[in-house]
């Protein structure tokens, strides 16, 4: 049996132990594991109210079956799953205390937390494990988090506080897959109340450091300290209230009038207009996410690889992140920033990443448009860095004859096309949980095992995702995603740019928050105010 | 005057009808649903796909759709959000309080300043004072409000260090809270609408002041203000009601912009948000509502004539 336990209380040193590994990312240098096992602040004191601009608002509050990233980021004060996605790449212990895999892999024997109290009052134990995560997995129920989990075939619950997940086969991504995205552990039963999930916007049932106050649409939502929260001392904030803010403007205007505390930015140059405003701090931080190009594979010219490789070739990824987020941020090969270290390639060890004109235009010639051609290129409304990224790509492509017409789709437009697979050449703007598994499985495995948004179908792809997947060793598993990202890389059904970093700003009396690479506000758990 | 209402009745009815149906149409005609909202950008799970459709009742001919749900909203049940879960007719009353205080405090800003203003322009035609109010007028018309509120915003903050709370509280929450949030927005509408009320009363007072019973009055001796005040006036009143319930209609229709921008829980915002997460419900039931706000608005007005006038009473 190889043991993966995470004895009781050692977290810290488990997130000390990582910083000295060579292949740790960057966030990890300034702050150790903010939300489990970072050093309680010095003069932290309990109290106080804090109200965050933002400039999404989840739609609806159920974490089970709403995809929304705006649910998400506030769902983890409420909601908790078994493990917190560490950015490091390992999933750290939160509602379970360890983790242990059987030594075919396919059986995950999981401690839990003893003396976790749900918002209800109820005392967690395995059967609610068991019935929270037997909801998701049934595609029935309608979570989006569900594929997530198709390679569990059943959970037991042999005792009060064990655990143990059965799989049809290894899944070392497990533990990183019940972190906090999708599902949560919930009071069993609750799903059969009537209209279980809108009553999710009125009461919050997780385990959670805060519990929902008030949901109101459109304005705002609010949050109250849980005191029965299992991590002695924390929260120490009495209340969080967020506003939902029309636009960044509005938001430096709230910092500089003190009507808001803390605000993040999705265009981190708007942050510029508070470098000297009094009393405000702005801090940077490197994110999971990625802004990429998307080419669908059976789409027009795209469906030839000579033509992908030959876009790839003429893209200067430095030149749009410029142009786009004012250079905060980090030009990524095939791996987003936050990972890179722990699990990308380096980027000068990749095909198709350097410009190459020359050979740009002879790969056209080689695929039968020797003048080029004409295609459409999609943004999404309300994603403002992909307008100017559009306009300097089609100036890019130009160079080598291929002329684009951008077209500006609604979100809910382009989810649809995106899910039909029917993306054709467009703009994606998407994060991750930090495992390569769960980077790539869903996006590039061949159908049915994954949606292969991209048509890619790439069978040598899916056999090493497969392979990469049922890899425990994490050696022989980053030498299996090494070998992928490098075929990603020549056969191009993506072109991931950069990363773009995280901005927060804050007013100096909130102390201590750290911003976590996914947006989410695991941070606030451990922020304070002063007086 | 019963047929007379009796058959507006009846054309709004039919009006709400069809407009409802081309709701319901265009709605299910944009491309995307809740449930690639709901799901997102992950796998398409077609067991997923189809619980939630079944659940949403998607699944169903559309004119079961429609006929289920114009069964309900003719006994006054528009259904529940599919995301928030409360009922509809409930969260736009809600919204509409909203929108209703910030329209309501926007005629009557911009009819308080306009109207004057377009009477002083129309009776001094020509001098200064008049070509200081039209600048004025044609500012407040080309300057488009979210730019208008825009400045104001940053303007306020830059030069008082002052910004209205972002989050909402009703007038009967907090009074203090309430106004302060609604200062800036109010100002935004009403700039423009009291420069087209200004704008509409000196070309009618104009027109007016030329016409013969005002020279024979004048020969007859009238003193200017009787002139101006008593006849002129009282004439111009008839469109100038009519200008009324359009304006109130326009600042209806320009609140989604302004309530957009200055994180107002309002009408427009709950339709905007509804469309972009094809919460269908809360969109059709919306916007039936706006139809019979717009149709009362229209009815009221016709009313109001006949009060107005006799020879115009039905």
């Amino acid at each position: 049996m190889r043991n993966l336990t995470f004895p009781r209380r050692t977290a810290l040193h488990l997130a000390l132990g990582s910083l000295a590994l060579p292949g740790v990312a960057r966030a990890q240098q300034a702050q150790i594991d903010p939300l489990i096992s970072g050093p309680t602040p010095p003069g932290a004191c309990r109290g106080g109210r804090v109200t965050i601009g933002s400039l999404v608002e989840p739609p609806a509050l159920d974490p089970f079956r709403q995809a929304a990233d705006a649910r998400i980021r506030v769902s983890v004060l409420m909601y908790q799953g078994l493990f917190y996605e560490d950015q490091s790449g390992v999933a750290r212990p939160l509602l379970a205390e360890s983790a242990a895999a059987s030594a075919d892999g396919k059986s995950w024997t999981f401690r839990l937390r003893r003396g976790v109290k749900f918002h209800t009052g109820q005392t967690m134990t395995s059967a609610d494990v068991k019935y929270s995560y037997d909801f998701m997995r049934n595609a029935a129920n309608g979570s989006p988090g569900a594929g997530d989990l198709s390679s569990v075939a059943s959970i037991d619950a042999p005792e009060e506080h064990t655990v143990v997940f059965n799989l049809s086969r290894p899944n070392a991504a497990l533990p990183m897959t019940l972190t906090n995205k999708y599902g949560a552990v919930v009071p069993r039963g609750f799903f059969e109340t009537p209209n279980s999930g809108t009553r999710m916007n009125e009461i919050s049932v997780g385990t959670g450091p805060f519990k929902l106050k008030q949901f109101r649409p459109n304005s705002t939502l609010t949050f109250e300290r849980n005191p029965d929260y299992w991590q002695p001392g924390l929260p120490y904030l009495d209340e969080v209230t967020f506003v939902t803010m029309p636009n960044s403007a509005a938001m430096v205007v709230g910092l500089q009038s003190r009507r808001i505390d803390l605000a993040m930015f999705s265009r981190p140059q708007d942050t510029q207009a508070l470098a000297n405003a009094p009393g405000v701090q702005v801090h940077r931080w490197p994110s999971l996410n990625q802004k990429t190009v998307d080419l669908d594979c059976k789409y027009q010219q795209l469906s030839d690889m000579r033509v992908r490789q030959a876009i790839a070739l003429a893209i200067d990824k430095k030149t749009v992140m410029d142009a786009s987020i004012s250079g905060y941020g980090t030009v990524i090969g095939t791996m987003v920033a936050g990972m890179q270290e722990a699990w990308g390639v380096p980027i000068d060890q990749l095909p198709n990443q350097r410009v190459d004109l020359d050979r740009a235009r002879s790969l056209l010639a080689a695929a039968g448009h020797p003048s080029g051609f004409d295609i459409d290129l999609t943004t999404i409304i309300g994603y403002d860095w992909m307008d100017a990224a559009a306009v300097t790509i089609a100036e890019q492509l130009r160079r080598i004859n291929i002329q684009v017409n951008i077209r500006k789709l609604d979100l809910g437009v382009w989810i649809r096309n995106f899910r039909a697979r029917e993306m054709g050449f467009t703009f994606n703007d998407w994060g991750t949980t930090p495992d390569p598994s769960l980077l790539y499985y869903r996006h590039f495995r061949a159908a049915p095992e994954g949606a292969d948004f991209r048509n890619w179908n790439n069978a040598r792809a899916s056999a090493l995702l497969d392979r990469g997947q049922e890899t425990a060793d994490p050696a022989a598993r980053k030498a299996i995603y090494a070998e992928f990202q490098k075929i990603l890389a020549e056969e191009v059904p993506t072109i991931m740019m950069f990363s773009s970093d995280l901005l927060t700003a804050n007013r100096t009396r909130l102390k201590n928050y750290v911003q976590h690479g996914t947006g989410w506000y695991f941070g606030l758990a451990k922020a304070w105010v002063e007086g | 005057m019963a047929g007379f209402l009796g058959r507006r009745l009846g054309a709004a009815a039919i009006a709400a009808l069809l407009s409802s149906l081309a709701v319901f149409l265009l709605m299910r005609a944009v491309p995307g649903d809740i449930i690639g909202q709901m799901l997102g950008q992950t796998g398409s799970d077609r067991a997923a796909e189809q619980a939630l459709r079944a659940f949403f009742g998607l699944d169903r001919p559309l004119w079961a759709q429609f006929a289920e749900w114009v069964g309900g909203a003719v006994q006054g049940d528009l259904g529940r959000s599919w995301y928030q879960g409360r009922p509809v007719s409930a969260m736009v009353w809600d919204a509409f309080l909203v929108t209703l205080q910030l329209a309501v405090l926007t005629l009557a800003l911009a009819t308080l300043v306009g109207v004057p203003l377009g009477v002083v322009a129309g009776i001094a035609q020509g001098t200064r004072i008049d070509r200081a109010i039209q600048t004025f007028n044609l500012i407040g018309l080309s300057a488009p409000v979210f730019w208008l509120g825009l400045m104001l915003l940053v303007g306020t903050s830059a030069a008082l260090d002052w910004s209205p709370p972002f989050a909402w509280s009703g007038p009967h929450e907090d009074l203090e809270e309430n106004i302060a949030i609604l200062v800036l927005p109010v100002l935004s509408l009403a700039v423009l609408q009291a420069a087209a009320y200004s704008q509409f009363v000196r070309g009618l007072m104009i027109e007016e002041l030329g016409k013969d019973y005002i020279r024979a009055g004048r020969a007859k001796g009238l003193t200017p203000r009787e002139l101006y005040f008593k006849h002129a006036l009282a004439n111009v009143m008839i469109p100038l009601v009519t200008f009324m319930g359009l304006i109130l209609v326009q600042i209806l229709g320009g609140v989604v912009v302004i309530e957009s921008l200055f994180s107002l829980p309002g009408l427009g915002r709950l339709i905007l948000s509804a469309i972009q997460g094809r919460d269908y419900p809360v969109v059709q039931g919306a916007l039936l509502f706006v139809v019979i706000i717009a149709t009362t608005i229209n009815l009221a007005v016709d009313l109001l004539y006949g009060l107005l006038d006799p020879r115009l009473r039905p």
